[in-house]
């Protein structure tokens, strides 16, 4: 009884120093490779979004201009009317 | 024997406590598997979001140049308006800007006036009429920011007119005259009316004699410092021709030689 109990908790140290021993931990180059990439992902979201806010910028500026030459354009066009009725 | 087994039982269920405490701290670590699983995952992001970055790249190059066109058709269309107004117009747009608050300035000034002193002031509409009918001549007026404010100062003195014209027919608004000395400036109904400024027609005496009953008992008689009311200059009405009638049967009357 006693011999079985001590085959058993042999046995169980057994299982479980095995399963420590299988899972083996990322080298400090593979860590630094993985900190490297996370950080240029942020990097390049960022980049992103400064892409986007200045999309947006422009966009407003284009219609902003796109406003100011329709109303250039109308106006030229009731200029001349004018001078022409003036005539 | 039963001793040195029993130490050996407990010396290795302490080493399994060990062990498995070492596995749990350890397993909240990453392992090669999960750092695996991260660098692919990452890996993968990183190259979509860089072809993203690509895309929002061309996007904003591509809206550049579209803005810098806009800007070169913007400059050209005011490049060649400023041409057509400097050859058309004599003066530049700031002066035709400026020159549009006078009447603007004219309006809200006389916006404040009561009834009676607009009426006095009637002439200065007719300025600012002349104002506008003027500046519509200017090509500067054709531009819809100038028209604009053309448009509104138009309305806001036609406004003014219609509440005047209004006033006048309600009796409301009438220009006053102060009397002066007869010695200083001969002042009677007859030399008022005929006053240019006034009615600049003396004929129309009795309209002022009318219109200020209540403090003209006599025709012949009225006293430096009295304010008359002018009324609108027209004909005679009928009451004003039937009051001069009356005045002029009195006159006969008292010229008459007494028996």
């Amino acid at each position: 009884m006693k011999k079985s109990i001590g085959l058993m908790v042999v046995g169980a140290a057994f299982v479980a120093m095995s399963a420590t021993g299988c899972k083996s931990a990322p080298s400090a180059e593979e860590l630094k490779q993985l900190d490297d990439l996370k950080a240029e992902v942020s990097s390049i979201e960022k980049e992103i979004n400064a892409r986007q806010t200045e999309k947006a910028a422009l966009q407003r500026a284009i219609a902003e201009k796109d406003s100011r030459l329709q109303q250039c354009l109308k106006d030229k066009e009731a200029v001349q009317q004018h001078i022409k009725g003036m005539m | 024997m039963k001793k040195a087994f029993d130490i050996t039982l407990r010396l290795l269920l302490v080493a399994i406590a060990i062990s498995v405490a070492a596995t749990s701290v350890y397993s909240q670590e990453m392992n090669k598997e999960e750092w695996q699983k991260q660098i692919t995952d990452l890996t993968t992001k990183r190259n979509d979001l860089k072809n993203k970055l690509t895309a929002a790249q061309s996007e904003v190059a591509a809206l550049q140049k579209q803005d810098a066109d806009k800007a070169t058709a913007l400059k050209l269309c005011q490049d060649e308006l400023a041409q057509t107004m400097k050859a058309n117009s004599a003066a530049d747009e700031s002066a035709f800007a400026s020159s549009v608050d006078n009447p603007d300035a004219k309006l809200n000034d006389l916006s404040k006036l009561s009834n009676q002193d607009l009426y006095a002031r009637r002439a200065e509409l007719d300025s600012v009429q002349a104002w506008i009918d003027n500046a519509k001549k200017s090509p500067f007026s054709a531009v819809e920011k100038y028209a604009n404010r053309l448009k509104d100062v138009q309305g806001r003195l036609d406004a003014l007119r219609k509440s005047l014209e209004q006033s006048i027919a309600s009796g409301q608004a009438m220009q006053t005259y102060t009397v002066g000395t007869w010695a200083k400036d001969r002042d009677c109904l007859w030399n008022i009316a005929k006053k240019p400024k006034i009615y600049d027609n003396a004929f129309l005496w009795p309209k002022i004699w009318q219109g200020n009953r209540d403090q003209i008992k006599n025709a012949d008689v009225i006293h430096p410092g009295q304010k008359l009311k002018i009324p609108p200059k027209a004909e005679l009405t009928k009451q004003e021709k039937s009051a001069l009638r009356s005045y002029w049967d009195k006159k006969q009357v008292a010229a008459a030689p007494t028996k």
